[in-house]
């Protein structure tokens, strides 16, 4: 009686598996999708093959929308609304999206199949985004784990960013992760010189860009990044501005200074930047020549805990707490933050105590 | 006894590199299974359970937290740091769920510091679901494998 329950079970599940592997063969074989219609934003109509992902779709017609995981559906980066054409949400797109976000439409592009004509929305600023050719041209050690990596553009050789965006570089296939990833990485460069991006990366372990860039990439290696993206930028106001920031988190700050330089500003800022020993601050040069050449700018290193045999004159203890120090009301102050979840969620909190209004504070979460 | 296909589509994916450089098993040539079952038995000799051990190492990770990449004391023998990367992980087994690019690490200063196996360990946010939910401390030689005889002898 068992036996038989067991061979029938097991004629049913090979009955079953061989079923699923027809359509599996079968879709790639014979499922021709055709030419499909993606109207983007009611305007633009584009041809792509059916049959691939959104993500890919677009990526083929040069529309390329964020993906930090290269379309493995791991990131949650690539939200895009599609309004007709998309079938049901997928299990693997709802961890991802919010209830709001599932209400209106947004999707996972890398998981949603042009299988027929579909009606998208994708911000204007995405179909400025070009994929860039370059040339790794410097490494430099900053701390025992952060390094500046220097990228010079090839093809296209310039590219036009708003300080504070950010890049999404790739990570080929290598011995230690066999397919292609991008991982995005906010842009450390002087604006003015378009041939050139850097990058302030600080080593994830385990993780496969960062291992990438520390351990195989060498100067004089090809490369391939696309972007710029991101909202995070400075505003075109002069207020008075907060920056605080944290390891690698100094990076878009480092654009948005050399961008200050190039414009002659004057805007009064002051930039708290936390480590947790003084050998774990960097860039003290560069952030000296920046405090000589715009007059209103005033750098301070924050050492949580700096060594008993150390001199250290400068500020100590959490950067939150040095930034609540040293100010009594930010009422009319602005405030840009870069850096982990915790350092965000700990400043906006200093930062409104102090009178900060919450839609003055402007961020790049790691998140 | 033969592997079901779900057990060796996990597999897969934990060998792979798919969502870390090296994937989680490392050079372990043991099952996936035999991983958990060996390392559980550690578990169960030491007279903590797994959630046990996940809930303290959840306890560290959240009060280090606060100290913002700094090291901070959580007890009398225990210094904890924790950093943040961008982005997210997903758990590589077939159910929903997504964690913070989160590492901690702890050193153990108490007595007999020298005498602790590991002095210095860390884990990730996705390590303590991996704990509690699946017994998983990875394989040996994976980026973030953490011995659990070694892990309860310094944490609690």
């Amino acid at each position: 009686m068992i036996v038989t329950l067991l061979i029938s079970v097991l004629i049913i599940s090979a009955i079953a598996a061989a079923l699923a592997l027809l359509l599996v063969i079968a879709e790639y074989f014979f499922a021709n999708y055709g030419q499909c219609t993606l109207t983007i934003n009611k305007e633009k109509n584009v041809t792509v093959e059916g049959g691939s992902s959104l993500l890919s779709a677009l990526a083929s017609q040069k529309i390329f929308i964020p993906s930090a995981c290269g379309g493995k559906g791991t990131c949650g980066l690539c939200k895009v609304k599609v309004l007709d054409g998309a079938g049901p949400l997928l299990p693997t797109e709802e961890p991802y999206l919010s209830q709001e976000e599932i209400k209106t439409s947004f999707r996972l592009s890398c998981q949603v199949k042009v299988r027929k004509d579909l009606k998208i929305e994708i911000p204007e600023e995405l179909f400025n985004i070009k994929q860039y050719n370059c040339k790794c041209e410097e490494i430099r050690d900053l701390i025992h784990d952060i390094k500046l990596f220097r990228f010079r553009l090839v093809e296209p050789s310039d590219i036009k960013y708003i300080p504070g965006q950010f890049m999404q570089l790739l990570a080929p296939a290598y011995e230690k992760s066999k397919e292609d990833v991008y991982r995005a990485y906010s842009i450390a460069s002087d604006p003015a010189d378009k041939s050139i991006i850097d990058f302030i990366i600080r080593l994830v372990p385990g993780g496969i860009c960062t291992t990438y860039c520390f351990n195989y990439l060498k100067v004089g290696d090809e490369a391939k990044m696309n972007g710029p993206y991101g909202q995070f930028r400075l505003t075109d106001t002069d207020a008075e501005m907060i920056w605080i920031a944290g390891g690698s988190g100094i990076a878009p700050f480092v654009s948005m200074l050399y961008h200050m330089k190039n414009t002659g500003s004057r805007r009064k800022t002051t930039f708290y930047f936390g480590a947790n020993k003084t050998k774990e601050l960097f860039l003290l040069d560069e952030m000296k020549q920046f405090e000589q050449e715009l007059p209103n700018f005033k750098f301070v290193p924050v050492v949580y805990k700096p060594d008993e045999n150390e001199k250290w004159n400068g500020e100590t203890g959490l950067v939150t707490e040095a930034a609540a120090r040293n100010n009594k009301n930010l009422a009319d102050t602005e405030g840009c933050l870069c850096g982990s979840p915790g350092l965000i969620n700990a400043s906006i909190k200093v930062l409104k105590e102090l009178g900060m209004k919450e839609e003055k504070i402007f961020y790049d979460k790691f998140a | 006894m033969k592997e079901s296909p779900q057990t060796k589509r996990l597999e897969d994916i934990l060998r792979s590199s798919k969502l870390a450089a090296d994937g989680f098993l490392g050079e372990d040539a043991r099952s996936v299974s035999e991983i958990i079952e060996n390392d559980l038995a550690v578990v169960s000799k030491s007279g903590f359970t797994k959630e046990q051990i996940a809930a303290r190492m959840r306890d560290i990770t959240d009060k280090a937290i606060s100290l913002l990449g700094n090291w901070t004391e959580i007890d009398q023998k225990l210094l904890a740091r924790v950093d943040e990367a961008k982005g997210f992980i997903v758990c590589p087994w077939p159910h929903t769920g997504r964690f913070a690019k989160r590492v901690t690490y702890v050193k153990f200063t108490g007595p007999r510091a020298a005498s602790r196996e590991s002095q210095v360990i860390k884990w990730s946010d996705l390590n303590i679901h991996f704990i509690e939910l699946h017994g998983f401390f990875e394989g040996k030689g994976s980026n973030f494998r953490i011995e659990p005889k070694d892990l309860i002898n310094i944490i609690f």
